[in-house]
């Protein structure tokens, strides 16, 4: 069912080019056309490529995708958070994290927020 | 999960989402309704007409369809990725992000959500995240290349240098022959993983890499440069100095191969003679090359720099070149050199007398470039610089160049409304040339005389545009014509318009960073990954350039006058003629809006009316509901307007004085005592001895005296980092001190008398000194406007007799008047 929905996203890419003038509609169509030709002429280069190594370079990649840093647990109290997103114009979120790399400690992290 | 249709409602549907891709949107209402009246709790449907609503600029109501169709059919990811596409265009790219994820969630195997949603998050630059996206996007197409080379740029926006080059080998590693010669696509992408290696520092690798697989690339002359750049990383010099006269010989004119090139040669800087040498070799070699003739005039010095200069100057002046001065005037910053450019001209210009009939050779030249030194900021002297411009006016009368040049003076010397005059008189001598008409428009702004600014530029503007010239400088986002328009404005003291021009940059602004949207799909598309990348990097500083800060600091200033006007109302009860001639304004103001929607009706009214309904749509959409900014001035949040234009001014250049200033006047009425105090302390260190240093050092710790129930964490940081003066200490005093100290400086002498204002001291005491600033003998007419735009901002009683005073002392300047 799924070649049965409607794909909005196809749409997109010529929303965003806004057709105001003919030269711009022109210029959109052209640009829609060159979208087609490229994934028409990619079953190409695909020919010219060997499956078995590309299933295999893909495996290669496979291990890679996980290893974020570890972050520490900081614990903040929501008032510091409260007084920060006032004071600094931050948002909660930005807040959080600054407060956090500062120990949750308010006074030292806009101390340095100050000098930085 | 999509609520199943009938076949019959299904074909409808795909109807729909056609008219939503050909833009008839009309239709697309229509046969969705179709379907919603057999089936009105039908998610999908709901969502697209949601989407067709606000493709017609319908947003409010398309934003609650859409919640309506995600109630209806919670399950549906053509409901989110609707949201998503919603939030996506009202520009909450949060939002949207999430709805996004959530749509993929529901349907992980669509790759049109997967692409919106990476392309989201490199916008974003949420590098991590694009990094996930394009993996899931190999994985599911990985015999693209497109896809590998995205993986690859997604590892190098995140900084992980050799994961990124791992990839691409990966990618190459699966080819079983070589790509033609004259793949683009492959040719771009070897040069690309030739820089990735580059910038891991790994100079001999990337060099073996460059010889090895891009022998024969398209970009050549991009070989030829990292190759002679890596050799000479490498220490070998030989090669790297060949390499860099192969460049030379491509393009002599390229400033930094002569300067490579003499380092690979191993001359040291203070050997003049050999550096000059390399120069007349590549001069002799190339008889029209300008660069080997003129660069060694920046490091010669005493009688080489002479003789240079001569010879230099002479070959110009010959030829007549009109940029021989802007070619030059860098060098003014040394003052011998300031010296002795003159001195030359003036013994070319007596040399010259026999064959002096030649209108733009020769004396005429010579005239010209004396004229523009003259006039230059380091070396004005606006008499001398009258005199040799007439003459030069007078060998010929028609040249535009000539006449630019006199209007340029008379502006130096305060008298604008003159100058424009003469400016317009110099565009009528070619009326062709876009160059002056644009210079005699700015002038005209300058003599605050919009209209006529308009009506010039007009004539070179795309006459068919609905709407006259303005919007067509909107749609071609002239930045100079709207700051300068909108200072005028401000001049004008009318506020709507003023902020209306400058708001109209600031958008422009965010049009350059919306435009990269566009380029995350193209550039790949297209395998022109160098310039992408280079395109992303620029993009994160967009806001660094000069025309940014210019007009978001014009803007703050007027927020700032805003904000402070209620209060300043308040106290005192003098405000009577103020509120009145506010009012006329406000009632003039309204019968102008008036008068342009009946205009824009008639117009209406008189076109073609099948013509018209074809682009009612665009029409509809593009209708601006305030065209005199009268919102915009009636802002009830100005500090607040402010800090939108503020915010990213301090983040991209934090180097810039004025936006430090501008950052504490702003955060200081806002109460935000720690952000004004960061702006002050980096001011500070930016420079120090600037006169608004003082004055918001004074500043602070007055409204730190007088500040009350300030939470004890902020007291605690304030009282640590602020010392630059004691809360003991008598501001007064302090002030005097500083004013006694600054004597005979204007500028500072000002700031001490704003800090007098700020403290509140008595009122005759100021005004007498502000009376005697024109006593000062450095005082020039700048600071005496700056004067007047105090005494008249405090409603002093002493205004007039400034201002008199001031015309007394210049009567030439029009802005006094």
């Amino acid at each position: 069912m799924a070649d049965q929905q409607p794909t909005p996203a196809d749409t997109e890419d010529e929303r965003n080019t806004a057709a105001k003038s003919a030269e711009d509609r022109k210029a959109a169509s052209a640009l829609a056309n060159l979208d087609s030709s490229a994934s028409s002429s990619s079953a190409a280069p695909a020919a010219a490529v060997d499956h078995e190594a590309v299933t295999k370079a893909m495996k290669n990649l496979g291990g890679l995708g996980s290893g974020s840093g570890t972050r520490r647990n900081v614990k903040v109290d929501p008032a510091d958070v409260a007084l920060l997103v006032d004071q600094l114009d931050m948002t909660r979120p930005r807040a959080t994290e600054f407060l956090k790399s500062h120990d949750g400690d308010a006074v030292t992290a806009m101390r340095a927020y100050v000098t930085a | 999960m999509p609520q199943p249709l009938n076949s019959k409602e299904q074909a409808l549907f795909r109807l729909v989402v056609r008219s939503y891709e050909d833009k008839q949107y009309k239709k697309g209402v229509k046969t969705a309704d179709q379907i919603l009246k057999k089936f009105p709790k039908h998610g999908d449907t709901m969502a697209m007409k949601a989407l067709i609503l606000n493709a017609q600029g319908r947003t409010e109501e398309a934003f609650a369809l859409g919640k309506e169709a995600l109630t209806a059919d919670m399950k549906s990811h053509v409901c989110w990725h609707v949201y998503g596409l919603l939030y996506r265009a009202a520009k909450n790219f949060e939002e949207a992000s999430k709805a996004y994820k959530f749509a993929l969630k529901l349907e992980p195997e669509s790759a049109q959500i997967q692409r919106d949603l990476a392309v989201l998050q490199v916008q974003m630059r949420d590098y991590p995240g694009y990094i996930q996206s394009r993996r899931a996007m190999l994985q599911a197409r990985p015999q693209i290349r497109q896809n590998w080379t995205a993986l690859s740029i997604a590892y190098h926006l995140d900084g992980n240098l050799t994961e990124a080059e791992k990839v691409l080998s990966a990618y190459e590693g699966t080819l079983k022959q070589t790509p033609s010669r004259l793949d683009l696509e492959h040719s771009e992408s070897v040069m690309y993983k030739n820089s990735l290696i580059a910038e891991q520092g790994d100079y001999q690798r990337a060099l073996d890499h460059l010889e090895d697989a891009a022998k024969y690339n398209l970009d050549r002359l991009a070989v030829m440069e990292a190759r002679a750049e890596y050799l000479q990383k490498l220490g070998k010099n030989e090669e790297a100095a060949k390499a860099y006269r192969a460049l030379l010989d491509r393009n002599p004119d390229h400033q930094a191969y002569y300067e490579k090139l003499t380092q690979a040669l191993g001359i040291s800087d203070d050997d003049v003679k050999a550096r000059k040498a390399i120069y007349d070799e590549y001069a002799a070699k190339f008889p029209r090359c300008d660069a080997a003739r003129r660069l060694p005039l920046d490091f010669l010095s005493g009688d080489d720099f002479e003789e240079a200069a001569e010879s230099y100057l002479t070959l110009m002046l010959n030829k007549g070149v009109p940029s021989t001065f802007a070619n030059l005037k860098h060098l003014y910053s040394d003052d011998f050199k300031k010296e002795v450019l003159p001195e030359l001209a003036e013994n070319y210009l007596e040399s010259q007398g026999a064959d002096a009939s030649s209108k733009d050779k020769g004396e005429a030249a010579a005239l010209y470039f004396l004229a523009q030194h003259y006039n230059y900021r380091l070396s004005r002297d606006l008499d001398q610089a009258d005199e040799y411009v007439n003459k030069a006016i007078e060998k010929d009368p028609k040249s535009v160049d000539y006449n630019m040049t006199k209007a340029r003076i008379l502006k130096h010397r305060g008298d604008i409304k003159k100058a424009a005059e003469a400016m317009d008189y110099a565009r009528t001598l070619d009326l062709r040339d876009r160059y002056i008409n644009s210079k005699a428009a700015k002038y005209h702004l300058r003599n605050n005389d919009n209209d006529k600014a308009l009506k010039t530029v007009g004539l070179f503007t795309r006459a068919d545009t609905v709407g006259g010239p303005l919007v067509d400088l909107l749609d071609m986002q002239c930045v100079w014509f709207l700051t300068e328009d909108g200072e005028a404005y401000a001049r004008r003291g009318n506020i709507g318009l003023a902020l209306k021009r400058l708001q109209a940059v600031a958008n422009i602004f965010d049009v350059w960073q919306e435009d990269q949207f566009d380029f995350h799909t193209f550039s790949l598309r297209k395998g022109q990954i160098r310039a992408y990348v280079d395109m992303i990097r620029w993009e994160d500083h967009i806001r660094d350039h000069p025309f940014y800060s210019r007009a978001a600091l014009a803007a703050i200033e007027i927020y700032l006058d805003l904000a402070a006007k209620p209060a300043e109302n308040g106290v005192n009860g003098e405000d009577t003629d103020e509120a009145l001639a506010k009012k006329k304004a406000a009632k003039k103001a309204k019968k102008e809006q008036q008068r342009l929607e009946r205009e824009a009706a008639e117009k209406q009214a008189k076109q073609d009316p099948n013509k018209a309904s074809s682009s009612q749509t665009d029409e509809v959409k593009k209708k601006d509901d305030d065209p005199l900014g009268l919102k915009l001035a009636a802002t009830e949040d100005p500090l607040g307007d402010a800090v939108k234009l503020l915010a990213p001014l301090l983040q991209v250049c934090p180097k810039s004085l004025e936006a430090q200033h501008a950052g504490f006047e702003v955060y200081l009425l806002r109460g935000k005592y720690i952000l004004a105090l960061r702006c002050l302390r980096a001011a500070i260190e930016i420079d120090p001895s600037s006169p608004k240093v003082h004055e918001q050092t004074i500043a602070f710790r007055n409204a730190l005296n007088h500040a009350t129930d300030l939470p004890a964490k902020v007291l605690e940081v304030l009282k640590e980092e602020f010392k630059a003066i004691e809360p003991s200490e008598d501001l007064k005093k302090v002030n005097d001190a500083f004013q006694a100290k600054h004597k005979s400086s204007p500028p500072h002498q000002l700031a001490a008398l704003r800090v007098q204002h700020i403290l509140g001291e008595d009122k005759p005491r100021t005004n007498k000194e502000i009376l005697a600033l024109l006593e000062l003998p450095e005082i020039e007419f700048a600071h005496a406007l700056e004067a007047l735009e105090l005494l008249q901002k405090w409603r002093s009683s002493e205004t007039e007799t400034f201002r008199k005073a001031a015309i007394v002392k210049w009567p030439q300047v029009t802005r006094l008047e």
